[in-house]
C-alpha cells in the first residue's frame, strides 16, 4: 500500500529552482528520510506534502487521493491533509499546558470529552510523558517539548508523519537515544515516516530509505547500505563519511550478475573494482575508496596497492586516522586505534577489489 | 568589585579609595538631580494640595481642596475621562492589531512603506490634528460635512466633531499607531510554525488567527490596552479642543480650567486634584505590574525565522486599502485641511477667488510664531540632549553595575511615568514658586526645560536599558582586562555600540517635546511661550488660517525627522 506519492514535483522561487523534478514513492510503515546540505530543497519538499507550500509542477498523492496537482490548480490546504507533522522548533504552543497542546487536534475535530481524554492519555503514555499532563508548556526542557511534538502529531492517528529535523535542536546524547526511541514507535505504529535531516549518520540509522537531494534535485533514492557501499556518483559518496576518490582508466569490464567487475589504471596504480554499470574500455572512471576499506602490509596478487609515507596519524578512540602522501596524491585510511605507525614511516597500503567502487567521473554523472 | 579593592595594597589602594570616594559623590548627586525631578513636584503636589493660597503667596492649611475633589461632580468628570478613555482605547486596539497583522504577518504589498505611513500619526503633534479635524468636522464649514452635503444634498451633518465621538474620534488616531508601535514586533517575533503546527492538526486559518495567534499577542496586547488606557486619561488636547466648547469635562481640562479660566484661579482645587489623580495612576500602574507579572509567553526566541507569510489572495488589495485608508484619514485629511486652511482667504470658504498666500506672510512676520518657534527648537535640542544623557546614566547604573543606591535611581527615574504632564505641571507650578534661593526659575524657560527633561527621562532610561541589556557583558570586560579604564570603556566599548539606540531616542524625545502642551501651557510666560502655547492661543483668537501656516511647517520638520530616522537608524524602538 503506497501512501504518499510525488510525480515530478517542482517548486520555484522566481528564478531559483528550489525543488527539481522530484519523484519519490512512500510506503505504508515505511520510513523514508531526505537528506542534504541546507538549501537543498529538502525541507521545502516536506512542506509541499504537508501542503504549506505550493508545488510549481507536478503532483502529489496521499492515500490515493491526489491533494497537488500544479496543472489542474489543485491544492488541498493543510488542515484537510490529516498529516501528522513536527516541526524543528516543535511548535509547541507556550500558552496551553502539556494536555492542552496535545488535545487541540481533538478539539477541533470536535470529539466528545471522554474520548478526548482517553486519546491525549494513550498518546502522551506513548512518548511516555504522562506524567507531565499538567505541565504548562513552557516548563518543558528540549526534549520533552520534541516529545509533546510527537504526540500531539501522532494522537489524531494519522496515516502519514512529516518530521522537519526533530533531532537538530537536541543534545549529541539526547539525539542518539530519541532517535532510537522513535524508530521504534514508528515500527510499532507501522506509520510512513517521511523525515528531513541534514546528519548522515542519523538518515543511516533510521531510515528504510534515504533520498540524497542537492541542489533540488534528489541525486539517488535507496536503502542506507546501498547508498553508502553502491552510491551512484562521487557527490553521493561524499555525503557518508570522507571517501578517497581517485581517478583511474577502465582496461576491462565483466558483467557478474547485478554488478560489474572492472578491471582499472590509476597513475601509479592498477587494480579491480566493481561498478553499477557497464564501462567501456578506455573510459575514464573515478574509484571510490572508503577509508576503512583499506589494508596495510603484503597485498594479495591483484589488489590495487599504494606506497607511502605516513603525515599524520590522529588518535581518536575507537579508531586511528592516518594522511599518508602517496605519488597518486593524499590517501585517508582509517586504523583500529591500536595499530602503532610512525609519523614519517613508509609503508605500503592495499584493498581489494570489493574495497573499490567505480563511478563516471564527477562531470559526466550529470550532479 | 570593591571587596577585591581593599585586598590590594600599595599604590593600588590609594587609587581604589579615591574611586569609591568620587562614585559615592557622583551616585549622591545623580540620586539629588533625580529627586528633585520626581520627588521634589509630588512632595509639592502634596503640600500645595492642603495650602489655601496661589503658589508664592502666604496663606493657611486646609481640606477644602479635597473636599471639592470627593464631590459627585468630580466623580462625574472622573467616571466621564474613563469612559472616554474605554471608548477609544478598545477600537483603537482592535484596529491596531488588524494593521500589525497585516503589515508583519500577511503578504499584502508594499508592507514596509504601509508600516512608515501607519506610523506616521503618531508623531504629528496632536494638536496639529485637532486643529485640523476641528476644522474638517466643524458642522456648518467643516469640509467633510460640506463633501457630504454636496454628495447627498441633505441639510444635516455628518458629524459634529464637537462631541464624545470627535473626542474619540481625535484620540484613536494618536493611539491607533501608538498601539500599532506597541504591538507589532511581537506579531512580526512569532515564530510562523507555531501557526503551521495549527494547520497541521487540522484547524483552519479562521480557527488559528482566534486560537494560535491571538491568544499568543494577548500579553502583548494587555499590555498595549492598559498604557493606552492610561495615556487616553491622560490626554489633553482632544478634551480640550473638541469637549471643552461644548461643556464636556475630563480630569485634565478640569484641573486646567480650575487654574487658567475662573476668575479667581482655584488652586488648591487643582492641586488636590492632581494629588488624587497621581495616586490613581500609581494603583492603576501596580494592577498593570500584577497583571502581567504573572504570564509572559516565551514566543521570541533566539532562531532567526524565515519570514513565512499570510498568502492572502486577491484579498492582500483589501488589506492594502485598509492601511492606506488609515493613512489618508489620520494623515492626508489633516494636512490636506492645513493646507486648503493656510491658501483660502478665509477657513470655510473655498473657490478660487479665495486663494491667497497672505497668511504665509503675516506667519512669517508674526513676532509671537517665530519666538514660539525658535523657543521650541531650542528646548527641543536642550532638552532632548539632556533627557537622554541622562536616561543613558541612570540606564548605565540600573542595569550594567552593582553599585549600591542604584535601585534608588531606578525608581526615581521611573516615577514620572505616572505622571500626566498636567499634573507633573502642577507640581513643578508649586516647586518653582517655593524654591529658596536667588536663582529664579519660576516664569523663565529654564522651567519648561526641566519640566521636559522629567517628562521625557522614564522613556530615555528604557531605551537606553534596553539597548544597554543587548551588549555583552564581555565586550565591557575584555576592553577592561586589555587595559582601559572606567571612562574608557565607557566611551569606546558603551557609548559606540549603543549610539543608535541613543539617537532612536533622542527623536522621540524630540518629538515629545515638540508636541508637548499640558505641561507647557501651565508653566510658560510671557516671552518662554512654546509653538504649542502660540498656536493654541492664536486658535482661541480665531486665526485658523495661520495656525494653519504654522501647522504645515511643524508637519514638514516632523517629516524631516522621520526621514531622517529611517534612513540614518535602525528600526525605532516601540515606546512605551
Amino acid at each position: 500500500m503506497v501512501e504518499v506519492v510525488l510525480e515530478k514535483v517542482s517548486r520555484k522561487f522566481g528564478g531559483f529552482v528550489a525543488v527539481d523534478d522530484v519523484d519519490l514513492a512512500v510506503r505504508r510503515g515505511e520510513f523514508v528520510t531526505l537528506l542534504g546540505a541546507s538549501g537543498c530543497g529538502k525541507t521545502t519538499t516536506l512542506r509541499m506534502v504537508a501542503g504549506l507550500e505550493r508545488a510549481t509542477s507536478g503532483r502529489i498523492s496521499i492515500d490515493g487521493e491526489i491533494v497537488e496537482d500544479a496543472e489542474r490548480n489543485i491544492h488541498a490546504p493543510a488542515e484537510r491533509r490529516r498529516l501528522g507533522m513536527v516541526f524543528q522548533s516543535y511548535a509547541i504552543w507556550p500558552h496551553m499546558s502539556v494536555f492542552g497542546n496535545v488535545a487541540y487536534p481533538l478539539q477541533i475535530r470536535r470529539r466528545p470529552k471522554a474520548e478526548i481524554a482517553t486519546k491525549v492519555a494513550a498518546a502522551l503514555r506513548l512518548v511516555e510523558m504522562d506524567r507531565f499532563v499538567d505541565r504548562p508548556a513552557t516548563a518543558l526542557s528540549g526534549g520533552q517539548q520534541q516529545r509533546v511534538a510527537i504526540a500531539r502529531a501522532l494522537v489524531f492517528e494519522p496515516t502519514v508523519l512529516l518530521l522537519d529535523e526533530p533531532l537538530s535542536n537536541l543534545d549529541a546524547r539526547l539525539r542518539a537515544q530519541t532517535g532510537d526511541e522513535f524508530r521504534a514507535l514508528q515500527k510499532r505504529l507501522n506509520i510512513a515516516t517521511l523525515y528531513v535531516t541534514h546528519d548522515q549518520s542519523e538518515a543511516m540509522a533510521l531510515s528504510d530509505r534515504v533520498v540524497v537531494m542537492h541542489g533540488g534535485r534528489a541525486l539517488q533514492i535507496g536503502p542506507p547500505e546501498d547508498l553508502y557501499r553502491r552510491p551512484a556518483s562521487a557527490a553521493v559518496a561524499s555525503f557518508f563519511g570522507a571517501p578517497n576518490l581517485l581517478a583511474a582508466r577502465v582496461t576491462a569490464c565483466q558483467r557478474d550478475g547485478d554488478c560489474f567487475r572492472l578491471s582499472l589504471d590509476g597513475e601509479t596504480w592498477s587494480g579491480g573494482g566493481c561498478a553499477a554499470r557497464d564501462f567501456a574500455v578506455g573510459e575514464p572512471a573515478l574509484a571510490i575508496v572508503r577509508p576503512e576499506n583499506i589494508r596495510w602490509g603484503d597485498a594479495p596478487s591483484g589488489a590495487a596497492v599504494w606506497k607511502g609515507e605516513v603525515q599524520a596519524s590522529v588518535f581518536r578512540g575507537a579508531t586511528r586516522s592516518l594522511h599518508i602522501a602517496t605519488a597518486s596524491g593524499l590517501l585517508r585510511v582509517e586504523a583500529p586505534a591500536l595499530a602503532s605507525f610512525a609519523v614519517g614511516a613508509q609503508t605500503q597500503f592495499w584493498t581489494g577489489e570489493e574495497g573499490v567502487w567505480v563511478v563516471p567521473p564527477d562531470h559526466a554523472s550529470g550532479s | 568589585m570593591s571587596a577585591v579593592d581593599e585586598r590590594r595594597s600599595g599604590p593600588g589602594a590609594l587609587a581604589s579609595l579615591r574611586l569609591r570616594y568620587s562614585r559615592t559623590f557622583g551616585m549622591a548627586a545623580l540620586i539629588a538631580l533625580l529627586a528633585f525631578l520626581s520627588l521634589y513636584p509630588v512632595s509639592m503636589l502634596l503640600f500645595g494640595s492642603f495650602h489655601t493660597t496661589p503658589p508664592g503667596v502666604a496663606g493657611a492649611f486646609d481640606l477644602a481642596g479635597y473636599r471639592e475633589v470627593f464631590t459627585s461632580e468630580t466623580g462625574l468628570v472622573l467616571l466621564n475621562t474613563v469612559g472616554i478613555s474605554l471608548a477609544k482605547t478598545i477600537p483603537s486596539l482592535a484596529l491596531a492589531a488588524l494593521l500589525a497583522w497585516i503589515v508583519a504577518r500577511t503578504d499584502t504589498p508594499a508592507r514596509g512603506v504601509l508600516e512608515a505611513l501607519v506610523t506616521l500619526p503618531f508623531f504629528i503633534p496632536p494638536i496639529l490634528t485637532a486643529m485640523a479635524w476641528g476644522m474638517l468636522g466643524n458642522p456648518q464649514v467643516g469640509a467633510v460635512n460640506q463633501a457630504w452635503r454636496w454628495i447627498t444634498g441633505s441639510q444635516a451633518a455628518l458629524f459634529n466633531v464637537y462631541s464624545y465621538g470627535g473626542v474619540v474620534w481625535h484620540m484613536m488616531q494618536y493611539s491607533t499607531p501608538f498601539l500599532f508601535l506597541f504591538i507589532v514586533e511581537a506579531f512580526r517575533a512569532m515564530d510562523p510554525s507555531l501557526e503551521e503546527a495549527s494547520r497541521m492538526c487540522g484547524a483552519s486559518q479562521g480557527q488559528t488567527l482566534r486560537r494560535i495567534t491571538l491568544t499568543l499577542m494577548l500579553p502583548a496586547l494587555t499590555t498595549g490596552f492598559l498604557l493606552s488606557f492610561i495615556r487616553g486619561l491622560e490626554n489633553f488636547e482632544s478634551p480640550l479642543f473638541f469637549g471643552t466648547p461644548v461643556k464636556i469635562q475630563v480630569v485634565t481640562t478640569l484641573i486646567y480650567d480650575s487654574i487658567n479660566q475662573r476668575s479667581v484661579p482655584e488652586y488648591e482645587f487643582a492641586t488636590a486634584m492632581s494629588f488624587a489623580v497621581l495616586a490613581l495612576m500609581c494603583l492603576l500602574v501596580f494592577w498593570q505590574w500584577r497583571l502581567l507579572g504573572a504570564r509572559s509567553f516565551q514566543t521570541v526566541t533566539g532562531k532567526a525565522y524565515a519570514p513565512r507569510l499570510i498568502k492572502l489572495g486577491p484579498w492582500r488589495w483589501a488589506t492594502f486599502a485598509i492601511c492606506v485608508l488609515f493613512f489618508v484619514v489620520a494623515v492626508v485629511l489633516p494636512v490636506g485641511q492645513l493646507l486648503a486652511g493656510s491658501m483660502f482667504r478665509f477657513f470655510g470658504f473655498y473657490s478660487w477667488d479665495m486663494l491667497t498666500l497672505d497668511h504665509w506672510t503675516e506667519a512669517f512676520d508674526n513676532s509671537d510664531i517665530r519666538r514660539g518657534f525658535l523657543n521650541t527648537l531650542a528646548l527641543g535640542l536642550a532638552g532632548a540632549t539632556l533627557t537622554m544623557i541622562l536616561g543613558g546614566i541612570v540606564a548605565y547604573v540600573s542595569v550594567r553595575t552593582r553599585w549600591q543606591g542604584r535601585r534608588i535611581v531606578d525608581i526615581l527615574a521611573w516615577l514620572p511615568w505616572m505622571m500626566p504632564g498636567m499634573v507633573l505641571g502642577v507640581g513643578f507650578l508649586w516647586g518653582f514658586a517655593l524654591l529658596p534661593g536667588p536663582v529664579s526659575i519660576y516664569g523663565t524657560i529654564w522651567a519648561l526645560l526641566i519640566a521636559y527633561v522629567a517628562l521625557g527621562t522614564p522613556l530615555s532610561t528604557r531605551v537606553m536599558s534596553s539597548s544597554y541589556h543587548q551588549l555583552a557583558y564581555d565586550l565591557e570586560e575584555c576592553a577592561r582586562v586589555h587595559g582601559a579604564g572606567f571612562w574608557r570603556t565607557l566611551w569606546s566599548i558603551v557609548v559606540a555600540l549603543s549610539w543608535p539606540s541613543f539617537a532612536v531616542g533622542w527623536v522621540l524625545t524630540f518629538f515629545g517635546i515638540m508636541r508637548e502642551l499640558s505641561a507647557s501651557i501651565l508653566l510658560y510666560s510671557a516671552g518662554s511661550e512654546v509653538l504649542s502655547v502660540v498656536l493654541l492661543r492664536l486658535w482661541g483668537n480665531g486665526q485658523s488660517e495661520v495656525v494653519s501656516v504654522v501647522g504645515l511647517c511643524t508637519m514638514a520638520l516632523v517629516l524631516l525627522f522621520r526621514w531622517a530616522q529611517a534612513r540614518f537608524l535602525a528600526r525605532a524602538v516601540a515606546t512605551g
